[in-house]
């Protein structure tokens, strides 16, 4: 069988074919278990990613000043988290292309350009925070950062250049799974289990009732679980792994378990934060917090919160640096795949390079404005979120793109009242980061 | 005849092919054909689209402003 030349949608290039190379099952329960495997993989990246550094600091604040009482919150953006990312698998398998050269291609150059430019500018400052959160973690180890930062920047980089997509996902997918030890953390440190499930289950207000500092926590909470790069990663990572029409099942699957595992993943770092609290801590950072768990849990379960710092750090720099090259070279038609090698990709992977390098190198500046970069990441997030989700949304309508992947008048319900509870709620959080003034007696802004 | 098969031999390979499945990875198999986006170019959109997509502009543009006047602010 000779191979053939074809052009990739997704790549942009023309790549040689290997012939299919399949395995032969017995079993149609086998078949399934076997497609499903081999289809999953982004929906569970896409969605513990989102648990990034700035993610363990909201949940685990969360925790510290208000116990397990916000957890019925958590557990409601499970469904919204999910109905959002479903979308864009729909949108990638039936495409076979990125978030970005949809918004440019459908809806022109000025909005491809703002939808790029701001989703650039926000994953660079998210970056700068993950990176932040890693100086911070190696600090408390005992790690010297000038070290320790650099060295988790190269690896980041030699994740991606293997010239492998497979290689890459199962590297992350198995940085994922270590996500599994905040259950092992939370079942260590956590209360009784009646009072998490009462507070998961039931709605309750913490004592002191609805105050602004509480209304800006919820906030965050909802910011950081839907963030603007998830869209473009998810879709632009489907298209790279070339998912075809008949995996959409399964590939909601993977998103739905992601969801799972990311939502009781942040119900756990809650309930660490809620036992620093306990005990008297008053929360500062992540970081301190584990320094604080470890004065009455051991020093090991110190170790194992702040290494869980840098894994979530390490999870969100790789998918949002991705998130950023993939758009860029959609955008520009530059060849972006992750099946390149760097020869092939040089615009795709210098991107990614300057990105995660350029991040690191700002952290290691001594006295660089971190708390402005914080202030940047959580105004810019809150402008772009609605009006990406808009435009997903006007895309998932879209019946010539889509045709029966198009979605259905109950999809469309739910996903607009999701679209204006987060527009309102991201009006909210940019309007009091941007003009503190406006509410007055809240604290400063929360992380996104 | 030597060329003829079996009724019988047909049948059980008929049926050996009915309980063996090929599962290949997507990344293995033949891309399939997508929806060409840049043939259909830009989206058709009613007036009230168009007018929520201006407005949504306005509000942007507002909002980068406010960004980054304030940004400024804070770095003095």
């Amino acid at each position: 069988m000779t191979n053939k030349i074809l052009t990739m949608p997704a790549s942009g290039v023309e790549t040689e074919v290997m012939p299919v190379r399949g395995r032969v099952v017995k079993s149609k329960w086998t078949r399934d278990l076997l497609t499903f495997l081999m289809v999953f993989g982004p929906g569970l990246i896409v969605m513990v990613a989102d648990n990034d550094a700035g993610a363990v600091s909201t949940y685990s604040q969360a925790g510290a000043q208000y116990g397990t009482h916000l957890l019925w919150i958590v557990l409601l953006l499970l469904p919204v988290t999910y109905f959002i990312q479903e979308m864009v698998v729909r949108l990638g398998i039936a495409t076979g292309k990125g978030h970005a050269a949809m918004i440019y291609q459908r809806f022109g150059k000025w909005w491809g350009l703002f939808s790029l430019v701001d989703l650039e500018v926000v994953n660079f400052l998210t970056l700068v925070t993950e990176f932040a959160a890693i100086h911070l973690a190696l600090n408390k180890l005992g790690v010297d950062p000038r070290y320790g930062v650099p060295l988790a920047a190269a690896c980041l980089i030699l994740m991606v250049l293997t010239g492998s997509y497979r290689r890459w996902e199962r590297t992350v997918v198995f940085l994922c799974l270590l996500d599994f030890a905040w259950f092992w953390i939370a079942f260590r440190l956590g209360p009784p289990m009646g009072q998490i499930v009462k507070h998961a289950l039931a709605p309750s207000m913490p004592a002191g009732g609805i105050t602004p500092e509480l209304m800006f926590l919820v906030i965050a909470i909802v910011g950081t679980t839907i963030a603007p790069w998830q869209l473009f990663f998810q879709q632009s990572c489907i298209a790279d792994k070339r998912l075809r029409f008949a995996d959409v099942k399964w590939a909601r699957l993977d998103t739905f378990l992601g969801a799972c595992v990311t939502i009781t993943a942040a119900v756990c770092m809650m309930i660490a934060g809620a036992a620093s609290h306990a005990h008297g801590f008053r929360f500062n950072d992540p970081a301190q917090m584990a320094t604080d768990i470890g004065t009455f849990a051991g020093p090991a379960m110190r170790n194992l919160i702040l290494l869980m710092m840098i894994n979530a750090a390490v999870l969100g720099t790789t998918a949002i640096s991705l998130s950023s090259a993939w758009a860029y070279g959609e955008v520009r038609g530059w060849p972006h795949s992750l099946q390149l090698p760097w020869r092939e990709a040089r615009g795709f992977y210098a991107l990614y390079l300057v990105c995660v390098a350029a991040a690191a190198g700002i952290v290691l500046i001594p006295r660089a404005p971190l708390q402005l970069i914080i202030l940047g990441v959580q105004v810019l997030a809150g402008v772009i979120l609605p009006s990406a989700i808009i435009f997903l949304q006007l895309l998932l309508n879209d019946k010539e793109l889509l045709g029966e992947y198009a979605n259905k008048p109950w999809n469309n319900w739910v996903n607009w009242t999701i679209v204006i509870v987060l527009f309102i709620l991201s009006l909210i959080l940019a309007a009091q980061v941007a003009a503190p003034n406006l509410f007055p007696s809240a604290v400063s802004g929360p992380t996104t | 005849m030597a060329t003829m098969a079996n009724p019988i031999d047909l049948q059980a390979e008929t049926q050996t092919r009915k309980n063996h499945f090929v599962v290949v990875h997507p990344l293995d198999d033949v891309p399939e054909t997508k929806v060409d986006t840049e043939a259909l170019g830009p989206m058709p959109m009613t007036r009230s689209v168009r007018f929520s997509l201006l407005s949504l502009r306005a509000y942007l543009i507002l909002m980068v402003l406010l960004v980054v006047y304030h940004v400024m602010m804070l770095a003095r």
